[in-house]
């Protein structure tokens, strides 16, 4: 694959790589350089260290200001060429870069986060130097953060693939240069991996390899600088569902092998305060009525795709006020077991449809989250969250047998 | 027969999951002090180890760090009478987790379950 590069100071080899991502963050990409500097000189003085600015092809001069942010580490630039852009599209060229640099150890972050600190650059890289080949970021949440986690990823990831990653897809992420090869050689690489769907990917690779793998706790939540309009969500939804099928049609003999599941490692339990997180609101009413008007849509493509005990369960759900609204953990994760089991068998054009009858079904289970954990605290609801990974992995069993 | 290490400074703990366990159908070695827990762990060799949280010279969460430190993959229970426990995040090392009680039902569908986990080598 091809990239734009510039590297004026000839770098050629480097242990340790710090990737800033960036897309039109020319105001802000000079404050991360400088932070990601000051993490590397503080607890990677000793390695030969290298910063890239990885690229969407931006316009607005992030180029000029990566290379005019105070630092005395060493700087590459790599963008993505024009047309091309995509989180996913810049990651492949950082891996393709890792291989020539022959780089040990590798982080990335975003150049969009606010609350960066040199602190994240050892609570990433650490772990590397201590046997881990991936690395996963905990940060503090609400919550109602990253339902797409709590109610999908998390839940189907460790069912399927038998490790406790509670984060993943959470933008940060730190691996060995031998994981960027394994990377590079992956099978699924899709649209939905040249975007966003990059993140969640990279973790499940990362699984499958048999690697180890650590979540590393940042004490802070995640606070991502906007601008100016909210990330949509069906795109992003399509896009980490999409990949979430399309491994577990690549990676069928892998975990049919898994029971259960085991939890990570953990890193950085160092007794650094632990910040709070800021408090989520959701729209409740408008999530019920998405998902009912999805029955105009799609209950035909639900009838044919479900088991009709399954189909059921959904007219019953169908039924409930949104004060007694609830979708079972068993309802939905039979639902995502009987949908895999259509994407593997349709074609490329009716995979994006199928994809797309799943957005009413999460919103529901959105729903049904928000309402039974109201009540309670963020630890309560973590433990609802593993209650109901729990009953994922006790109807495995189910999508082996219809798989 | 799987080997399980019960880790307790509770006489009468020791002596109840010891009971119920070997009446399982498991091999028990029981162990009454985090001091002693790592020599004995390289000693026997256990399938999985059973850990109480608050004992009167360790802290349990501290003994599951220094576990995972050198024992990665071995299946660790906490055992405990408290449910706070979990707000320490030092807690996500463990397989699971159960509160104690004279019914271990429970625990033993978590032994089951920590035995039986699977991932392909």
């Amino acid at each position: 694959m091809a990239f734009y590069e510039e590297n004026p100071q000839g770098i050629g080899k480097a242990d340790l790589v710090a990737a800033i991502l960036s897309y039109n963050d020319a105001d802000s990409i000079g404050v991360a350089v400088e932070r990601v500097s000051r993490g590397l000189k503080d607890h990677f003085g000793d390695r030969n260290a290298v910063l890239i600015n990885c690229d969407s092809h931006s316009v607005d001069g992030t180029r000029e200001a990566f290379f005019q942010a105070p630092s005395d580490v060493p700087r590459i630039y790599l963008s993505t060429e024009t047309g091309g852009s995509g989180k996913g599209l810049s990651l492949r060229n950082l891996f393709e870069k890792v291989r020539q640099l022959e780089a040990k150890a590798v982080l990335v972050l975003e150049c969009a986060i606010d609350n960066l600190t040199p602190y994240w650059v050892a609570a990433l890289a650490g772990p590397l130097f201590k046997g881990t080949a991936f690395v996963q970021p905990l940060y503090v949440r609400h919550k109602y953060e990253a339902p797409l986690t709590s109610a999908l990823v998390y839940p189907l990831s460790r069912c399927l693939y038998g490790r406790r990653c509670r984060q993943l897809g959470s933008g940060e992420v730190a691996f060995t240069g031998a994981m960027a090869e394994t990377f590079l050689n992956a099978p699924g690489w899709s649209d939905a991996v040249s975007s966003s769907g990059i993140d969640v990917w990279m973790g499940m690779v990362a699984m499958t390899a048999r690697v180890p793998i650590c979540q590393t706790v940042m004490h802070a939540p995640r606070l991502r600088r906007s601008k100016g309009q909210a990330p949509e969500l069906a795109p992003q939804f399509r896009r980490v569902l999409t990949v979430l099928f399309d491994l577990m049609v690549a990676y069928g003999d892998f975990w049919k092998r898994v029971k259960w599941s085991k939890p990570t490692g953990l890193f950085g339990m160092n007794g650094r305060e632990t910040e709070v997180p800021p408090t989520i609101d959701v729209k409740v009413a408008r999530l019920h009525a998405q998902f009912l008007e999805g029955f105009a849509a799609y209950e035909e493509t639900w009838r044919k795709i479900f088991e009709p005990a399954t189909f059921n369960k959904l007219m019953e759900v169908r039924s409930l006020t949104p004060e007694h609204f609830t979708l079972p953990s068993q309802t939905w994760a039979t639902m995502l077991f009987d949908g895999a089991v259509a994407y593997r068998d349709a074609d490329a054009g009716a995979r994006a449809a199928l994809i797309d009858c799943f957005l009413p079904l999460y919103l529901a289970k959105v729903v049904s989250y928000v309402k039974r954990t109201e009540r309670m605290s963020i630890q309560q609801a973590e433990d609802y969250v593993e209650a109901i990974c729990e009953v994922f992995e006790e109807n495995k069993r189910y999508l082996i047998d219809r798989w | 027969m799987p080997k399980i290490m019960v880790v307790d400074d509770e006489e009468h703990i020791r002596l109840l999951y010891s009971e119920e366990l070997l009446e399982a159908g498991y091999e028990v070695v029981t162990v009454g002090s985090g001091h002693e827990l790592l020599p004995k762990i390289a000693e026997e060799k256990p399938d999985l180890v059973i850990l109480d949280i608050k004992m009167v010279d360790y802290d349990g969460l501290d003994l599951l760090q220094d576990i995972r430190a050198e024992h990665y993959d071995l299946p660790v229970i906490l055992s405990t009478a408290y449910d706070t426990f979990k707000e320490d995040m030092k807690s996500l090392a463990a397989d699971y987790y159960v509160v104690k009680s004279f019914d271990l039902t429970e625990l033993k569908k978590k032994i089951a379950m920590a035995l039986e986990t699977r991932l392909p080598e």
